[in-house]
């Protein structure tokens, strides 16, 4: 996801942190899980630690629980404030909160940082015991079942008993399916956005040419660099790169059209950047590599583009065929990283397998990152799908 | 107001009688859920819809059902033969692009078809488009002209005519008089100003 798609503080009003219109001052905490852990890839680790962080409290029968599940670039701090001077709040500060679209009043909010991230959740930029070094790519392989199987022991270290609803976009939805298949009896909704079932051979390209901005990047080093140091020019390539397949072609040409910079002067004949949309993509590319680790973006990339629960099932349907869980597929018209097709094919599927599942499809311009969008509409759904009692009273009258 | 109300709720529980409990129902153009919420109640269907816009699909997930946006045909692609046991089609079919191109792939997911709709040929429209030389405005059409979307208007004897070419079934027809709650008794074309059909493949 991008970095500053939120909406900005406005200056000269109270600060939002203590405004009352999210969940506040939070503060994230770790999971240490001190047993071997075995990744798909059939390596192990002696331990590993999950940053997460949660907001409302765990009801009695504790079942109000909902897992949310952060993308390729995002993490454990979806919402409120770190500290009152932050620029900004959690990444799904519109979407979660107190009488916001997923209720912090009524659910238990649970988001962590996935298995092989890099914001304080084990991942190639941790310590090895074994060596005292980084792991790199000593890592082992992470897939989007092991972030599942790993997030699966933080909820039952929280005393969880069933996920009220698992949720996220992109690289979360996929997290969320994969915890549908996996744990179907402890699954009872899934809400999928802006994601899809297998990546398209473009998807995979595009991660393939950030890997390899990464790889080629002499600092490097398979992998094996000193913590401040690395390959950031790499780095911030890659992230330019996909920072474009997260928009659309319309969205940009809204928010910089070809406007150009005040800097730029008249100058033309210049390699500098004289547009904005290239000081913004420069923007982007050096914010990233100052919070993000280059070997956990090669790791995640990865298991984006290996996640296919049809390939060992036989069929989507097939994968399917263990699921409970009621499911939400939300796609966006302007998305062609994951396009509204790939969205459907999942509820599709879901449908054929007998389960119960919907789609809704929002027209906007935001690209991939439309899931992000403040929207009364997809807060009204999300809202009426987490909420809806069990026992709705017919109503003749609507 | 009411009294369309009303009528929805007679033309659902006429389905209702129709549907076997338990059984899975897919309803082509289902609104806001209105019909799958009744049967889901009334009959423990295993439903789902099939819709155009957000705001009604958004309205089903708030009732709790299975609903998806987007355009029926396709989505009945998706589905092998006889997935469903019931294709509803009520008080679509004359909005529909392709009519008969919807109703028989209807035929191939659904063991049967169940499709409603207001005979246009009803003696009240004949009698006010003859007398008055104008639309037809009543409780069902309730708009003007210039405020209705384009519709394809039909009635029995245009049905039945249509699933004697395409070689339909018919396994179960209602003709309702007016106040779409008694059934017509003679002349159905004329008097009846509801009806509906569930068709079979032979």
């Amino acid at each position: 996801m991008t970095d500053d798609e939120e909406a900005p503080v406005s200056p000269g009003t109270q600060p939002r942190h203590a405004a009352g219109d999210g969940v506040g001052l939070v503060q994230p905490r770790d999971f240490v899980h001190l047993e071997p852990f075995t990744f798909m890839s059939g390596q192990t680790i002696q331990a590993f630690t999950l940053r997460y962080e949660t907001y409302g409290a765990l009801n009695a029968t504790r079942d109000n629980a909902v897992l949310v599940c952060h993308a390729l670039s995002g993490d454990h701090h979806c919402a409120g404030w770190h500290t009152p001077s932050d620029a900004k709040p959690g990444w799904w500060d519109n979407l979660i909160g107190p009488g916001k679209a997923v209720d912090t009043r009524r659910f238990y909010v649970v988001c962590a940082n996935v298995l092989g991230g890099c914001q304080g959740s084990t991942g190639p930029s941790s310590i090895d015991p074994a060596t005292g070094r980084p792991y790199g790519t000593r890592f082992p392989f992470v897939t989007i079942r092991d972030m599942v199987r790993s997030q699966k022991l933080l909820l039952d270290h929280l005393g969880i008993s069933e996920l009220h609803a698992v949720m996220g976009g992109s690289m979360g939805g996929m997290t969320a399916i994969m915890f549908a298949i996996e744990y179907p009896q402890f699954t009872r909704r899934q809400i999928i956005m802006a994601s899809t079932a297998n990546e398209s051979a473009q998807a995979i390209a595009f991660n393939e040419v950030g890997r390899q901005a990464i790889m080629q990047d002499p600092e490097w080093n398979n992998g094996d660099y000193a913590r401040d140091g690395g390959p950031r020019v790499g780095l911030a390539i890659a992230r330019m790169m996909a920072h474009i397949t997260y928009l659309s072609d319309v969205g940009m040409d809204r928010k910089f059209g070809r406007r150009k910079r005040e800097s730029a002067g008249g100058e033309v004949y210049s390699f500098d950047a004289q547009f904005e949309v290239e000081s913004y993509l420069r923007h982007q590319g050096q914010s990233f590599i100052n919070r993000f680790d280059a070997n956990s973006y090669l790791y995640i990339t990865r298991a984006i583009d290996q996640f296919d629960p049809a390939r060992g099932a036989g069929s989507l349907e097939k994968a399917f065929a263990p699921v409970c869980a009621e499911s939400l597929v939300v796609g966006f018209t302007s998305d062609w990283l994951f396009p509204p097709e790939q969205n459907r094919t999942i509820a599709l599927a879901l449908l054929r397998a007998f389960k119960r599942a919907s789609y809704a499809e929002l027209s906007t311009d935001l690209g991939h990152d439309s899931f992000l969008l403040e929207s009364e509409a997809l807060y009204g759904l999300v809202r009426g799908f987490l909420e809806r009692s069990e026992a709705y009273v017919f109503d003749f009258t609507i | 107001m009411n009294r369309f109300i009303e009528k929805r709720t007679v033309d659902m529980q006429v389905i209702g009688e129709w549907v076997e409990p338990q059984s899975r129902v897919l309803d082509l153009g289902c609104g806001r859920g209105e019909l799958m919420d009744y049967l889901v109640q009334a009959k423990q269907v295993y439903a789902t819809g099939v819709d155009l816009s957000f705001e009604r699909i958004s309205a089903c997930v708030r009732r709790g059902l299975s609903a998806y946006q987007g355009d029926m045909t396709a989505f009945m692609r998706a589905f092998p033969d006889r997935h469903f046991d019931r294709v509803i089609c009520a008080r679509t079919v004359h909005e529909l692009d392709d009519p008969a191109g919807v109703i028989l792939e209807a035929l191939r997911v659904g063991s049967t078809v169940t499709v409603g709709f207001v005979n246009h040929a009803f003696y009240k429209n004949r009698l006010g488009e003859l007398l008055r030389g104008r639309k037809v405005r009543n409780a069902v059409y309730t708009t003007a002209w210039h405020e209705s979307r384009p519709a394809n208007h039909l009635t029995i004897a245009d049905f039945e005519d249509f699933c004697r070419i395409k070689s339909i079934r018919i396994a179960r027809r209602a003709h309702l008089l007016g106040d779409w709650r008694t059934p017509c008794p003679i002349l159905p074309n004329l008097f009846a100003g509801y009806a509906l059909y569930d068709l079979a493949r032979d």
